[in-house]
């Protein structure tokens, strides 16, 4: 065996100790508590809650920035948001935006925070620097779920007044296009191929799938009572949605467009995110104050953790380090 | 002392009325009631989804559906209206029941920012609660839990439908039927028997 081979092998023994680290590196998920005013921050290694960080002004919206290991969070009743680091778990600052801030979410570039506020019918773009309010975009009434393309090109928003989605180029923050969904749209999803996008309708209890690129309808889905929102797993093959008024999540074959079935959950599931892995579903219990956790390959509730009173989590809540 | 109880509150009154200018908030009201009898008694009273005549305020319940989920009622108030609820969950071996509002007749007529607004019978909007029995070593606890939203959902809501509108008329239900339930196994229950915990 030369010193190259040896190198070599050192190279790749080296790697092969790091790749089981990185497949695993710790995410984390942020649980708002709007009643407690709150944030739950669970190790999904361990599914226990590690801390708890004061957050007041009834924190809902939550939005990891995984770039900057950044987590941002709405307070409606704080005209605002707040910066929680995502490792050490600290507030950072405190920024305000208007009077009802409540949906969310951060560019997968890590550079711009997108808020929307429920009575000011507008969406507030912040740089993630110095958070400077770049803009204002005019949208329809009560925007709630945002949802951004995979490229970072479009940010898709639910106008829940109007029963309408618009598609808004953030080339320009101008809106493209706008759309009539269900009743009451709430949650927005949109898949990894960066091809459809999945709007939970509240009052009409039924989910709206349209394409990205035009707002094209492809389908409707009936599911539970009261949907908020949504989440895909195991390569965007199931949609998870949880049923506000039924204590169960419905889950969606992406390909048939058809419940397959409903999961229980604690009372008033609300917030849900996919866990890095793909395969784990997180489920915000506003009513029991808890999280559920799903198995999306057995469809079964592996674990439920307590958190805190009226856990919302409205939003993409879970970290991934790397 | 007296300057800073003003400050103070002057304070409060500022974030009070800031706090009303946001958003509708849902709201949980937990009303809690310990009654000196076994759970299975005090349970036998209230376990039937069809028949709320235990509740001092409801004249009559047509019930359709038995404790059966999505099973439905129709309450007729002693002071006028009617409320339709669905039941959502029933636990006969935990000794209770979820159930929701659908529908609720209008109390009256209000014109609030140039346009008229239904005052529904129960001044709130989205209402659910649970209702349970829960042993206490031979005495019962009984719990219920109402989450609901303000009656007026956009912003700067009118007095008849705003957030203490409806805890209070919430309270004010969930009161009279506990403080009723109590009297069923206690003389001289009061209202005072009764605890509240509100969080929103």
């Amino acid at each position: 065996m030369n010193s190259s081979m040896i190198i070599l092998a050192a190279i790749l023994l080296f790697v092969s100790l790091l790749l089981p680290s990185l497949a695993f590196a710790s995410s984390f998920a942020f649980i708002s508590n709007q009643l407690d005013n709150n944030v739950s921050v669970i190790d999904t290694a361990s599914n226990q809650v590690i801390e708890t960080v004061t957050v007041t002004g009834k924190p809902v919206g939550v939005a990891v920035n995984r770039q900057k290991s950044e987590v941002y969070i709405s307070t409606p009743i704080g005209n605002g948001f707040s910066v929680l680091d995502a490792n050490d778990f600290k507030i950072k600052r405190k920024v305000t935006t208007s009077n009802a801030a409540l949906g969310i979410v951060s560019d997968h570039q890590g550079e711009r925070v997108f808020v929307a506020d429920w009575y000011e019918n507008n969406i507030a773009v912040f740089d993630t620097y110095n958070f400077q309010l770049l803009t204002t975009i005019k949208v329809g009434q009560s925007p709630s779920g945002m949802a951004i393309s995979q490229d970072d090109r479009w940010l898709y928003v639910a106008n829940r007044v109007d029963d309408t989605v618009s598609q808004i180029d953030l080339n320009t923050f101008k809106i493209r296009n706008t759309t009539k969904v269900g009743t009451h749209p709430f949650g927005i999803t949109i898949d990894q191929d960066g091809e459809r996008i999945y709007v939970s309708n509240v009052e009409s209890d039924d989910i709206s799938i349209l394409t990205t690129a035009s707002l094209k309808r492809v389908g409707k889905v009936k599911v539970g009572s009261r949907p908020y929102a949504s989440a895909l797993a195991l390569h965007d093959t199931l949609l998870f949605v949880t049923n506000q008024d039924d204590t169960t999540v419905s889950v969606i074959d992406t390909q048939t467009l058809t419940e397959l079935r409903q999961i229980e959950v604690g009372e008033k599931p609300e917030g849900i995110s996919t866990h890095p892995d793909d395969e784990r579903v997180y489920v915000a219990n506003w009513f029991d104050g808890t999280v559920s956790v799903i198995d999306a390959k057995n469809l079964t509730v592996t674990k439920t953790i307590k958190t805190g009173d009226g856990s919302r989590a409205f939003g993409q809540f879970i970290s991934q380090q790397r | 002392m007296k300057q800073v109880s003003v400050i103070l509150s002057f304070l409060l009154f500022i974030f009070m009325s800031a706090a009303q200018a946001h958003g509708p908030v849902r709201g949980k009201l937990t009303a809690t009631v310990k009654i000196n009898a076994p759970a299975d008694k005090v349970w036998a009273v209230i376990k039937n989804f069809d028949d709320m005549s235990w509740h001092p305020s409801i004249a009559g319940t047509e019930g359709k559906g038995g404790n059966k989920k999505k099973a439905t009622r129709v309450l007729t108030l002693k002071g006028g209206g009617t409320i339709t609820e669905q039941l959502k969950s029933y636990k006969a071996d935990k000794k209770s029941y979820k159930y929701k509002i659908t529908e609720m007749s209008t109390a009256k007529t209000i014109t609030h920012a140039g346009q008229d607004e239904k005052v529904p019978v129960l001044p709130v909007s989205n209402y659910a609660a649970t209702l349970s029995v829960k042993e206490k070593g031979g005495s019962s606890e009984v719990k219920w839990v109402a989450t609901y939203y303000r009656g007026y959902l956009n912003n700067n809501p009118p007095s008849e439908l705003n957030e203490d509108a409806a805890d209070q008329a919430v309270t004010a239900v969930l009161k009279a039927g506990l403080t009723n339930l109590l009297g069923k196994f206690q003389s001289g229950a009061k209202g005072s028997a009764i605890k509240f915990k509100i969080k929103r």
